[in-house]
């Protein structure tokens, strides 16, 4: 403490006044509306750029789908996954910043004026009506009219003069700061997930077991089943995809097994870590002989996009999809997708140029020269997982929520202050002139103003039986 | 499905479509020529092609039990229909009949468009089979909808703007008097706020101007029939009550996607197109909100924003349905 004491001393004033300054202009910088929606608007510009350029694959891909100029800058500028690149973070730490500011130097500190005397001419939203009665029972009348509409109605006296104030909704300021935490507590809630989170996906045959590694939680996948139906469309038949079952033992780090069904939209929950249906395919176990005698393939059934290299040269197979059903007619694939004439596409390699591709039909082999026949035996069903921890998602959640109330309380809710100044008028009349502020400004208060006089000269004719001398006039100037 | 069904669908969406198409010309009539009569015809037509909309859909969902809004038809429906009630409530409560024209035109556009992706009655995918379909989609197409509106009533506001700053920057000798030879003379000292109720006359939207009020009295035709419009505070209170009312839509809706999305794909946020298309829309939006608190910004500018936040709409609903794949490209 002391020590802090010492340092701060040996600090120059104006080097401490400037570095305040500094601040003080910062802050004021960040708090300023037009710098807030300048952010706001270099973060949609980000976001567009990633929706337009797809995220998260090869610099090839790039290279293929622009010309190489803008193909190094997307890939330079880390545009290919611009959601996590420094830029992007960078803006929304600096908008929750500005959010910051502002809100603890201007919406925290906004008030609606004081309860002081007006000019109540001066105030655009204002009327000014003659009622019967004296000033006192106008006056009382006048609170009790506003307090029966939920104002809440205080008086004061200034140099003998009384005032009286209505408030309505005062508490509904808070709903901008509502909403900046909101904000502030989906970020924090995103950060949590970056910090102590996990996802990945993998695919398991049927019949296997696959592990997650962060949990170690096991799946067997004991069977999966697909339902595809065939629709008439005025475009006419489409296979339409309607479910996608796959029934597994999921067991958890504790070693207790527990029998589920995972299909899409309906995730199995192991212990805080949710498994989802994500995908479906054909596995194809490939045969390789040479001359007739089994020689060296694959070593386990291949998923769509694997391969393997035929041992001894430098040629590679990859196994691109499956074929439900080949067109007889045509020899070609049709258009059902389910397996009723099988068969798969494969690519042949020489090294890495690709010297062609074949349509082979299940169980049939093809010569692929040189002694070599390559056959797909049988195709095996896998299931698509993906998996995720999110321990952030209750805040998130309940972030979304706040940010959304804030939203309801600043839209939907006007905090408005009405100062009214009852005056005798003579000829036992009084005049009521009554201005409304709100932090809105006036506009949006202006058919609610209207409707509040109408009903106020509505209700103090009403109210006052006595005879009333000369006309009583209301006019909203 | 039977042919009778068949034809009631039919039926009730030529319906639709013939009343909308009625009704946006009777309320453009309405916006250009001020007959009450062609509003008096107009209004009630488009409620018939909203009540024929939605009686379609319910239709569709009761005669093959498959939810309506599956496809990019049943949404579309949904929008027009949606758009037109929006338009509906605030014409009654805000007197907005005169926005009526480019709203209906545009439910006609809409649902004309949704018929060429009518493509007769699907199942649901399995990522669609969800009660979410139910609660989200509805939400986010009722805050599409309030932003068409919205959209439609920034047209009118920058309409009658920049008329009116085109006789506000005009020389004295072309305004008033000279600009109606033989016409009374108008004092061009005297505002024109001076005839008008003082109620709401903010900074920022002070370009009612009063030359144009003066080149009415004058008998100035086209001044004339601006004079006719809501004053610009007006209207530029009306848009910020629509998307006053998108906005918390917009956001229900994401939120409402973000919890549909953990349950079918594992993650409440997958930086899918469709997801970062809707945060852009309502980045706008929400600048929109922000610009609005300032005075000096209420008015043309915000109304641009408006303009510009339903093109970000326009593509986050049919730019991201048919040219970029993501997941949400269903079968549409």
């Amino acid at each position: 403490m002391a020590e802090s004491r010492a340092a701060r001393a040996a600090v120059p004033a104006g080097a401490r006044n400037g570095a305040l300054r500094a601040w003080d202009d910062a802050v004021r910088l960040f708090a300023h509306v037009p710098f807030g929606v300048s952010l706001l608007a270099v973060w949609a510009f980000l976001t567009l750029i990633g929706v337009v350029i797809e995220q998260g694959r090869d610099p090839s891909f790039y290279a293929g789908a622009y010309a190489p100029p803008i193909a190094r800058l997307i890939v330079r500028l880390d545009l290919d996954n611009i959601y996590h690149s420094p830029a992007y973070i960078i803006v929304l730490g600096l908008i929750i910043c500005s959010m910051a500011a502002a809100t603890f130097t201007k919406v925290i500190p906004r008030r609606i004026p004081r309860l002081n005397p007006v000019k109540i001419d001066a105030i655009p939203l204002h009327a000014t009506l003659r009622v019967p009665g004296e000033a006192d029972a106008v006056r009382e009348r006048v609170g009790a009219f506003f307090a029966e509409r939920g104002w809440q109605v205080r008086k004061r006296a200034f140099g003998g003069t009384e005032w009286t104030f209505a408030d309505k909704s005062n508490w509904a300021r808070r709903g901008v700061l509502i909403a900046h935490v909101g904000f502030v507590l989906i970020a924090a809630g995103t950060t949590i997930y970056w910090a102590k989170g996990y996802s990945g996906q993998f695919a398991v045959l049927s019949g296997q077991t696959a592990t997650i590694p962060q949990s170690g939680t096991k799946v067997d996948l004991e069977r999966f089943g697909y339902r595809i139906d065939p629709v008439r469309t005025k475009a006419g038949v489409v296979y339409q995809p309607i479910d996608y079952v796959s029934d597994v033992k999921v067991t958890g780090a504790d070693g207790a097994a527990r029998q589920a069904v995972i299909r899409v939209n309906h995730p199995y929950d192991a212990n805080g870590t949710l498994i989802y249906q994500s995908t479906y395919g054909f596995a194809i176990d490939f045969r390789l002989t040479k001359n007739g005698a089994p020689v060296a393939g694959p070593d386990h059934p291949l998923k769509e996009g694997e391969g393997f290299t035929v041992d001894g040269t430098a040629r590679s197979i990859q196994y691109q999809r499956f074929v439900g059903t080949i067109d007889r007619a045509t020899g070609m694939p049709g258009a059902d997708p389910r397996p009723n004439d099988p068969g798969v596409i494969i690519v042949a390699y020489d090294g890495n140029r690709p010297i062609g591709q074949a349509l082979m039909p299940l169980g049939r082999p093809i010569d692929l020269g040189a002694g070599y026949r390559l056959e797909a035996a049988r195709y095996v069903l896998y299931s698509g997982f993906q998996y995720r921890y999110d321990p952030g998602i209750p805040v998130v959640g309940i972030g979304a929520f706040v940010l959304l109330a804030g939203l309801c309380i600043s839209l939907y809710w006007v905090p408005a202050r009405l100062f009214v100044l009852v005056r005798d008028a003579g000829a036992g009349a009084s005049e009521v002139g009554l201005a409304a502020t709100t932090v809105k400004g006036y506009d949006v208060f202006e058919d609610r103003f209207a409707e509040l006089v109408d009903a106020l000269r509505r209700g103090t004719e009403r109210s006052d039986p006595r005879p009333v001398q000369g006309a009583p006039h209301a006019s909203p100037v | 499905m039977d042919p009778t069904r068949q034809m009631i669908d039919q039926g009730l969406l030529v319906v639709g479509i013939a009343a909308y198409v009625t009704a946006a010309l009777l309320l453009f009539g309405y916006f250009l020529l001020r007959s009450a009569a062609m509003r008096t015809i107009g209004i009630p037509l488009a409620i018939l092609g909203c009540l024929a909309q939605f009686a379609e859909l319910g239709a569709r969902w009761w005669m093959t039990g498959v939810w309506p809004l599956t496809n990019l038809y049943g949404s579309l429906s949904l929008f027009s229909a949606v758009a037109v009630a929006i338009f509906l409530i605030f014409a009654f409560r805000y007197d907005l009949a005169f926005a009526g024209g480019p709203v209906l035109a545009i439910a006609a556009v809409a649902l004309g468009y949704a018929t060429t992706w009518n493509e007769g009655y699907m199942p649901a995918v399995p990522a669609l089979q969800s009660y979410w379909i139910k609660i989200h989609v509805p939400i986010v197409i009722t805050a599409y909808a309030s932003f068409m509106v919205a959209f439609c009533v920034a047209l009118v506001f920058l309409l009658k703007a920049y008329a009116e700053q085109r006789y506000a920057t005009r020389p004295p000798n072309v305004r008033g008097v000279a600009a109606t030879p033989g016409g009374p003379a108008v004092d061009l000292t005297v505002s024109a706020y001076a005839a008008r109720p003082a109620l709401g006359m903010p900074r920022g939207l002070r370009n009612d101007t009063p030359a144009t009020a003066q080149a009415a009295a004058a008998g100035d035709a086209f001044a004339q029939w601006l004079d006719g419009l809501p004053t610009l505070a007006r209207l530029d209170v009306m848009q910020y009550r629509i998307v006053a009312v998108g906005l918390p839509l917009l956001s229900l809706g994401i939120i409402t996607g973000a919890m549909w999305a953990k349950e079918a794909w594992g993650a409440y946020w997958q930086w899918d197109p469709k997801e970062t298309a809707a945060l852009i829309s309502w980045i706008v939006y929400a600048a929109y909100m922000h610009l609005h608190t300032r005075p000096e910004w209420r008015g043309v500018k915000t109304a641009w924003v408006g303009v510009l936040g339903f093109a970000s709409i326009v593509f986050c609903y049919l730019g991201v349905n048919i040219w970029i794949s993501g997941l949400h490209s269903y079968k549409m």
